[in-house]
């Protein structure tokens, strides 16, 4: 192992995996294999319009525990929400208790206010959001993105709705 | 989170793999212009999406690119005679030209000559010089696309500058990097303060006083928009907008009145990538000043170990770790220079990094997108022979922009200017 030109007083790496040549497939093997994190545990929901059929159709696959549900309507103070399929409903703060993250799915027809609700009370309670837009005509979708830009820290615009189960997988919900 | 296969799948590039395939539908940076710097000079070894390859300029300053060994022993072309129009093995005397066509072979009878040449060709591909790099293509002939209209490379020449780097991993982990814009708040949070390149921009100010941006990605016809908003005064964001074209190019927004840069990931086997880094000015010559800096390393160009285009820090040296500089603040990570703070991350991930272990974040959107689209198209090409995105010239005229907007304005309505290129008008930047 060639010896790195490290500061004075400074031990320099002996073997090959104390150093940055250790990046070999070979010294690969040797990496701990643990997972070291605890289930992730997910909020979509669905603000109305075609978002809905969307998040239906995904509630009834198998996920790594997240729940899928659909924005009902406002309540003083909280948001009234649907599981996409079980049928039964849930009060936003319900579900947020114990969430870390929590995805927006919008399309045209969602409501500014669902999405300041939502926004607010993951913000509220330092939960990550985000939105993912589905696809639809050019001023549509730029309402909804109005509408969640303040709301989501992340945005997403698709193009195929084919696309929303492999970004939610991608994230492990 | 990735599949193994989909795993492999994005990252293989070798002839008959898919994403080689894909690959294969582009015009790619293949040498800097300056590897083969006049007529007759020594042969190149390159080697591109898994394939070894030699290039060399001949006689009459044709460019030639092609299967490094000689069709009749197997020996490098590498050590051959770059003479009278074409390269000549320094074993037996087999003369090829810039096609790849054999032309002579001193040992046969003079009459069976021109017959026996002509059926002994080596694979070929074309490479043709834009700008300071050389593009090559390696699909079907009968394909070949509209050759490339990058910005960067048609602008004139004193407009622009552009280098070379090896980098010890797959290309895509160097090209995630590259749209990984959450990265650059901590990585490279000293590089605002005090880089030639980079400082003295209004926007540089918003960057500093706002540690907590939003995201926002677009899809544009050649690939992603990767928007990132910071506020800045009442009423306004402050975006700046990355592009994404496939496969593997990306642009940096800008900073005031310095020049744009980017780069180009291209595979050299799946284990190792070129990281082509350009800078260019669209309306104005760089100054000795700015070209001097990128000689020296900064911005998002490195310094090399002198006389080849590996950088200076690398693996066998720690990058230089300087855990003094870090513990002062002077670079977050203690390595020094944003392409090397990048490199040497990336590199340690592995030469292949295992994506079934990951652990993705929503603010991973840009990477989970872009895997997404180099995926189905990957598929379209497969199945259907849809010629992928980024191969229309089209999806090469666009721009990076560092814009302030009203807060409820769309980046991509509020910039469509600015995000394509307008020839002769300055970038937008703040």
């Amino acid at each position: 192992v060639s010896t790195p030109a490290t500061q004075a007083g400074q031990r320099q790496p002996t073997l090959l995996a104390s150093c940055a040549r250790a990046t070999t497939a070979a010294e690969a093997r040797y990496r701990i294999s643990y997972p070291g994190f605890a289930r992730r545990s997910s909020r979509v929901i669905a603000l109305g319009g075609q978002s809905e059929q969307s998040v239906r159709e995904m509630g009834g696959r198998s996920w790594g525990g997240g729940h899928f549900l659909v924005f009902e309507s406002a309540v003083p103070g909280d948001a009234l929400l649907r599981h996409a399929e079980s049928g039964g409903t849930a009060l936003l703060s319900e579900e947020l208790e114990g969430a870390d993250t929590v995805v927006m799915v919008a399309s045209a027809g969602a409501t500014a206010e669902a999405a300041s609700i939502i926004g607010d009370a993951a913000a509220a309670r330092g939960i990550m959001s985000a939105g993912l837009v589905l696809p639809g005509s050019g001023d549509s979708v730029n309402e909804v993105v109005s509408a969640l830009r303040p709301n989501a820290m992340v945005l997403v615009v698709l193009k195929d709705v084919a696309d929303v189960p492999k970004v939610l997988s991608a994230l492990r919900v | 989170m990735l599949k193994q296969e989909i795993n492999e799948l994005l990252t293989q590039t070798g002839p008959g793999t898919p994403m080689g395939d894909m690959f294969r539908q582009y015009w790619i940076p293949a040498l800097l212009a300056e590897e083969l710097e006049e007529d007759d000079c020594p042969p190149v070894r390159v080697k591109l999406l898994s394939e070894r390859l030699i290039a060399f300029r001949d006689t009459e300053g044709r460019y030639g690119l092609m299967d490094e060994f000689c069709a009749h022993r197997g020996v490098s072309l590498w050590f051959g005679r770059n003479e009278e129009s074409g390269l000549r093995c320094s074993y037996h005397g087999w003369k090829y030209d810039v096609n790849g066509q054999c032309v002579e072979i001193p040992s046969e009878p003079d009459e069976r000559r021109s017959s026996l040449c002509a059926k002994i060709k080596l694979k070929s591909y074309p490479l043709v010089k834009i700008g300071d790099v050389l593009w090559t293509y390696m699909g079907d002939p009968a394909k070949t696309p509209d050759l490339p209209q990058w910005e960067f490379s048609r602008v004139p020449a004193e407009q622009s500058y552009t280098s070379k780097r090896w980098q010890e991993c797959n290309w895509l982990q160097a090209l995630e990097g590259g749209i990984d814009s959450s990265h650059v708040s901590w990585l490279h949070s000293d590089g605002l303060r005090d880089d030639p390149l980079f400082k003295g921009a209004q926007g540089n100010k918003y960057n500093l006083a706002d540690l907590k941006p939003f995201f926002e990605v677009a899809e544009s016809d050649g690939g992603l928009f990767i928007g990132v908003r910071r506020n800045a005064e009442e009423g306004h964001y402050y975006w700046r907008i990355t592009p994404w074209v496939m496969p593997s190019f990306t642009m940096i927004p800008p900073r005031g009145d310095h020049p744009i840069h980017g780069h180009f990931w291209i595979p050299i086997d799946d284990e190792n990538c070129w990281v082509f880094t350009y800078d260019y000015h669209p309306v104005r010559p760089l100054s000795a000043a700015e070209v001097q800096a990128m000689r020296d390393g900064k911005g998002v160009h490195n310094e090399f170990v002198p006389g080849t285009y590996r950088p200076l820090q690398n693996k066998d040296n720690d990058y230089l770790m300087d855990r003094a500089a870090q513990k002062r603040g002077d670079t977050y990570s203690g390595v020094k220079g944003i392409s090397m703070q990048d490199a040497s991350l990336q590199e340690s991930m592995g030469p292949i990094v295992d994506r079934t272990k990951e652990r993705l974040v929503s603010t991973d959107s840009g990477i989970i997108m872009a895997r997404r689209k180099l995926w189905r198209a990957v598929e379209a090409l497969r199945e259907q022979g849809v010629t992928p995105p980024g191969v229309d010239v089209a999806h090469q005229a666009v721009r990076s922009a560092a814009v302030v907007l009203p807060k409820d304005q769309s980046f991509v309505e509020g910039c469509a200017d600015a995000l394509r290129v307008r020839p002769g008008e300055k970038h937008a930047s703040v």
